[in-house]
């Protein structure tokens, strides 16, 4: 169909509620023919728009290649992503949902690292010492560099994590780790703390637009009204 | 002049100063480049997978390509070499070309330094003779007069340590100094709460591992930290001094009078001599020789430092920079110190 809206909300989790909450205070009734494993859906009485139901990793990819005009995510997902594909994305409205910051952390029993300062000098001694790099397990690789970088800390390598980062400094898999926090009581019960100035980016749940979608006069109405009522 | 022609004519003047030409490969271990430079230092490589699953990637810079070379032949004793080719580095400014064109020279393993680096200065002086300019500076800096300012200074020892670690990159280097002005180290509300855990550590067995770092280590470092704190006042003297010292620039002839009457003015027991200056000549060719004690901003440079600017067509291009690393081998996996220093011409 012509002109028809894709919008990708995400398939599970937190941030899918929320989502379906907002549609739900703009009187926008989604449909699901199939039940609620179906990934595909619609909107009562709106036959120009698609809803997908995806990974919220893959929503940011797929604006970034304009298969999804509109797409909810959170914003360190799309800060992580690469620069070709946040050039492509705007972050059109923030949501009071899904509030969650990126920290360093590490265990508890490191007391003589109280800052990010301390760590750069531990980084140092423990590559000069064991002649290999302090580990960093994380799901946000490029925030972490950047972040390490910019506090001073150069001497650290990379472990790719994709979930329960947070055992990884107990299993020997890495001395430290990044990850996306709402409470901290996850890392807390898991024997870890954040560094005091640790903090790498407050995110919240997100709508996204693809650049070019912005030109359609029907999306544009369709994207003010999602932002006034949540 | 085209460019080949002033690349030949640049290979051939380093040939005639003893060099020996070398091939160098195209592609590394990326695992080199990200343990020698840095997580961080992996956004500029262009890296790739072989059929093994092992990361490779384009040379980024024909230095590390060259001591790597060394080390991995198990090279001993002096060598005088010469290379030329493609570096390849991604790049955040969209105006700089990702394909750097180099020649490169370098003394690796040689006992003599001073003369190795009045060496290196001489062949890219006498390949500048290849280039067309109407003027220019011949700026050289030493990174060991600003380490031993440093021992000097009335900081904790972490602090200088910190403090060379990150000489060479500004913007860094910079927020350290503010730090070092302003803020105290220990704050004493987190070092009741830690007290508390290091008694509780203490009764542990040292060698006992957590998370990598031996419970003995952890508590070294904390006594350490807590006994040796920094106060703001000192650090703000501390900090006045070094700007004012990397602010010392001055024709090469008054390098040594410059430097010493800082040292004086400053109450630091310091003298330098010429021996730190490979040239004492205000004047070489068509360029003025200057000494300035911010240059070197590479973080392998240790020792003697140098850039070459020139004025052409009303433009002032930097064709030439070099310096001494003599901890980048050992860096790159030598048990024993390989002195190195070099010199490459940007085309």
């Amino acid at each position: 169909m012509k002109d028809l809206i894709k919008i990708g909300i995400p398939s599970k989790g937190r941030l899918r509620k929320d989502v379906l909450n907002i549609f739900k205070k703009n009187k926008l009734k989604l449909i699901s023919k199939r039940g609620d494993r179906d990934l595909f859906g619609s909107v009562k009485a709106k036959k120009n728009i698609q809803i997908i139901y995806l990974h919220a990793r893959q929503i940011i990819e797929r604006l970034a290649d304009k298969s999804l005009d509109m797409g909810f995510s959170g914003l360190d997902l799309l800060k992580e992503s690469e620069i070709n594909i946040q050039k492509n994305i705007n972050v059109y409205k923030s949501y009071p949902y899904g509030k969650a910051t990126l920290v360093v952390a590490i265990p508890n029993d490191f007391i003589d690292i109280f800052s990010m300062a301390d760590l750069e000098e531990v980084a140092f001694e423990f590559k000069d010492k064991k002649k290999r790099r302090l580990r960093v397990a994380t799901k946000y690789p490029n925030l972490t560099r950047e972040f390490f970088y910019n506090k001073g800390v150069t001497q650290f390598s990379l472990v790719k994590s994709v979930g329960s980062t947070e055992v990884a400094p107990f299993t020997g898999s890495s001395e430290l780790i990044t990850d996306i926090t709402s409470t901290g009581s996850t890392l807390a019960a898991n024997n870890l703390r954040i560094i005091n100035d640790g903090y790498i980016l407050k995110s919240e749940l997100c709508m996204m637009v693809g650049k070019s979608s912005l030109k359609n006069k029907e999306f544009q109405k369709l994207a003010k009204l999602l932002s006034t009522k949540y | 002049m085209k460019s080949k022609n002033l690349s030949e004519n640049i290979l051939r003047s380093v040939k005639s100063k003893g060099f020996k030409y070398i091939d160098l490969p195209s592609v590394i271990e990326a695992n080199h480049i990200v343990q020698r430079s840095g997580e961080n230092f992996r956004k500029f490589i262009f890296s790739f997978t072989d059929q093994e699953g092992k990361e490779i990637c384009l040379r980024p810079d024909l230095t590390i390509v060259s001591c790597l070379r060394y080390l991995e032949n198990n090279l001993k004793g002096k060598e005088k070499i010469f290379y030329s080719g493609q570096a390849y580095r991604k790049s955040q400014n969209k105006k700089d070309s990702i394909i750097r064109n180099q020649i490169g020279f370098e003394i690796l393993g040689s006992k003599d330094e001073k003369n190795d680096d009045k060496e290196i200065i001489n062949t890219s002086l006498k390949s500048l003779q290849n280039l067309k300019y109407s003027s220019g500076t011949l700026t050289i800096g030493n990174v060991e007069i600003f380490k031993l300012l440093i021992s000097k200074l009335e900081i904790p020892a972490r602090w200088k340590l910190r403090l060379l670690r990150h000489f060479w990159r500004d913007e860094y280097f910079n927020d350290l100094l503010k730090r070092l002005e302003t803020n105290a180290d220990i704050d004493p509300t987190v070092v009741e709460v830690d007290k508390k855990k290091f008694l509780d550590l203490l009764k542990q067995d040292p060698s006992t591992m957590i998370a990598g770092r031996s419970i003995g280590e952890i508590l070294k470092r904390f006594d350490t930290k807590i006994k040796d704190p920094r106060t703001a006042s000192k650090g703000k003297k501390v900090s006045k001094i070094i700007r004012s010292f990397l602010k010392i620039k001055c024709p090469i002839n008054n390098a040594v009078k410059e430097l010493n009457k800082f040292f004086k003015k400053n109450k630091i027991n310091l003298a330098v001599d010429q021996k730190y200056f490979p040239i004492s000549s205000n004047k070489v060719s068509k360029l003025n020789v200057m000494f300035s004690t911010s240059g070197g901003k590479l973080e392998y440079y240790t020792g003697m430092v140098f850039k070459i600017d020139i004025k052409s067509n009303s433009k002032i291009i930097n064709c030439c920079a070099g310096g001494r690393y003599d901890g980048l081998i050992s860096d790159l996996g030598s048990k024993k110190k390989v002195s190195a220093v070099g010199a490459a011409f940007n085309l």
